[in-house]
């Protein structure tokens, strides 16, 4: 078969945002399609989502509704759905109501009422929600009447592809439920889940099965806002090589840094700030970030510690026109808290912004506070997602400034946050010490893949005006364990006279 | 097309109303015979009913119009004879004894205002510019099969 061939087999775009890409390029026309999933699991917004996406009135969407959500109180609640354009309603969406076939128990009027509407109105898309009732009405009054499930499913699938319609059915299975007749017949199975982790709910879709097409494999979280579904695909490993850079330096906007890194951070590498509370990781941060603007590039800052608002009104207060930036376009703020946020979710929003405003350099502040805003299941395996996250990332060419809290204790303090330090090309550390009495702070880079920098620890001061990098601390030996201690000055022998 | 929104009615005239009228006088002008003022509007409501049933179903259409009707029949006392068969052809009963006890004008007003309720109330249940869209596509497709089938009121 030529690849002329091959590509004749066209695919529908959902509408929902992620869901064609974890489809592998959209839904294979005139599939038919199960979407399965327990309740509230997003099965009816997906199909609305879907239809009020190809719908038109020469090719209408038929959504035939059968027992359970009255159709009144369904659309009364999808209308609260953005996608849900009320003047399509009746025209390039038509809902038929098949209650009185299915009560009538008989699968033959169920088959013959759809295959009429279906012959008259000449649709594109048919949906029927909920497939299940029509099915467990016959089981229920009926039993042992399988065979006929299985030619009614049989002869719905070839009346519905003869008529070249792309369907969905849809309905409340539960994974035993996998040897009823229509899982066999049909094309593609979406299966829809929620779980509840201790107090978050995480939301999650799988293809379990794709006729035509080559899915994603594995579970991808999703959201269901006033927007409808998005889908946010599993980041996948990183195969793709990172984008070839010049070993450009990027300017941190902290002089003395700049110095200390050999002239600066390396453009496209991963940076890990780390330090203890107060140490001033996030006035880094945005100091890295101004020093972007300056420069005319674009950034996106992620925060996960703080409201927007005061992050923007602490940015302010050091001069960074940090809030004009972002009224210019030059700069997105954004803020993820949620608590049942999953790492490919956080990516989908970064990267959504990177490609928007072409940015050249992304904040992540901090990993800690990101942590602690997934929902707990995704915890679990933070280190590896942060991995995928990060490789994604700078494999579109941005350099990615990260700060991570680190608890500081004497003696052993830790140098970097043990969990995701190897993500990163380039690693600097601040610490509190104790000097006479006093407590001081000190930074140092330890470590600059492929690159010099400076091995020394010098002290720093948080000003109104940002991080200022002092001297390096050569008179005092044992830095490292917190208490310094002020190194003996050779003592020169008296001459006599 | 009418919708429930005020623009461009006369200030006594709600948009539920409105659209109440307009189906009505539309089931008239498709009529060549001479039906009574009350039998337009019984008609009126059967082609509505049978519209509104093919997306609501039978059950969730017959409950806005028992609600419709509940909320009329204060007002008007000709819809005491008035009964709603759900899932029969014609869908009114008793306009005949309406008429009779109450005279047309009065039967005819009092249907008319159970359209007007039921479109207000679900212009309230899922948006007036939906309800208006669905109610006037619902009955215009109701209309198309009934002409086909010229069936005239005839109550058992």
């Amino acid at each position: 078969m030529t690849q002329e061939e091959r590509s004749e087999m066209r695919a529908l775009l959902s509408g929902v945002p992620g869901l064609d890409n974890v489809l592998g390029g959209g839904l294979p026309e005139y599939s038919f399609n199960l979407i399965a999933g327990g309740p509230g699991s997003g099965k009816t917004t997906l199909a609305h989502q879907i239809a009020f996406a190809n719908a038109t009135v020469e090719r209408p969407a038929l959504y035939f509704t059968v027992l359970g959500e009255p159709t009144l109180k369904m659309l009364r609640y999808q209308r609260q759905f953005r996608f849900f354009d009320p003047d399509l309603a009746g025209s390039a969406i038509q809902f038929i109501n098949l209650s009185a076939e299915v009560l009538e128990q008989d699968l033959g009027d169920v088959l013959q009422r759809i295959v009429g509407e279906v012959e008259s109105a000449k649709p594109g898309l048919v949906i029927v929600d909920s497939f299940r009732t029509i099915a467990g009405q016959r089981g229920s009054a009926d039993r042992g009447t399988g065979l006929e499930l299985d030619q009614f499913v049989q002869r719905l699938a070839l009346h519905l592809t003869s008529w070249e319609v792309t369907s969905f059915l849809l309905g409340e299975y539960a994974e035993a439920d996998q040897r009823n007749p229509v899982f066999t017949v049909a094309d593609g199975i979406i299966w829809l889940s929620q779980a509840t982790d201790r107090n978050s709910v995480v939301r999650k879709l799988q293809v379990v099965k794709a006729r035509g097409c080559a899915p994603m494999p594995g579970l991808h979280t999703f959201r269901i806002t006033d927007a409808g579904l998005q889908v946010f695909p599993r980041i996948p490993e990183q195969t793709r090589k990172r984008a070839p850079q010049k070993r450009e330096r990027l300017s941190t906007g902290v002089s003395g840094l700049d110095e200390m890194m050999g002239g600066g951070v390396i453009a496209g590498d991963a940076v890990m700030l780390t330090g203890p509370a107060g140490s001033g990781k996030s006035t880094v941060a945005t100091q890295f970030m101004v020093a972007g603007l300056a420069n005319g590039e674009t950034g996106v800052i992620a925060v996960f510690e703080e409201y927007p608002e005061e992050y923007l009104a602490r940015a302010e207060t050091r001069d960074h026109d940090v809030g004009k930036a972002i009224r210019d376009g030059k700069l997105e703020l954004i803020y993820l808290r949620p608590l049942d946020l999953s790492v490919d979710e956080a990516l989908a929003a970064i990267l959504e912004a990177v490609e928007r405003l072409r940015a050249r350099r992304v904040v992540i502040d901090s990993l800690s506070g990101f942590e602690v805003a997934l929902a707990p299941t995704f915890r679990e395996d933070f280190r590896e997602s942060l991995y995928r996250l990060v490789g994604t990332l700078t494999a579109t060419g941005v350099t990615v400034f990260m700060t991570a809290e680190v608890s500081e204790g004497f003696p052993d303090a830790r140098f970097t946050s043990e969990k995701v330090s190897f993500i990163t090309d380039e690693i600097i550390v601040q610490r509190y010490i104790e000097i006479e009495g006093e407590l001081r702070r000190v930074i140092a880079v330890i470590k600059m893949r492929g690159s010099d920098h400076s091995h020394e620890f010098r002290a720093y001061e948080v000003t109104p005006k940002g991080v200022v990098i002092g001297s390096p601390l050569a008179e005092y030996d044992g830095i490292i364990t917190g208490v310094p201690t002020l190194r003996a000055r050779p003592v020169r022998a008296r001459r006599r006279k | 097309m009418p919708n429930l929104n005020n623009a461009g009615l006369p200030p006594d005239e709600s948009p539920a109303r409105h659209i109440a009228r307009s189906l009505i006088d539309r089931e008239r002008s498709g009529r060549s015979g001479g039906d009574s003022a009350a039998r337009s509007a019984a008609t009126a409501c059967d082609l509505l009913y049978r519209g509104l049933s093919r997306w609501l179903g039978a059950d969730g259409c017959h409950a806005l119009f028992v609600r419709a009707r509940a909320q009329a029949r204060p007002d008007f006392p000709a819809l005491e004879e008035i009964q709603l068969r759900r899932g029969s052809t014609p869908y009114i009963y008793g306009v005949q004894e309406a008429i009779l006890a109450h005279g047309d004008a009065a039967t005819a007003e009092a249907l008319e205002w159970i359209l007007v309720h039921l479109i207000e109330l679900l212009g309230r249940l899922i948006g007036k510019d939906m309800a208006a869209t669905l109610i006037q596509r619902g009955f215009v497709a109701s209309v198309r099969r009934d002409t086909t089938s010229d069936s005239g009121r005839e109550e058992p």
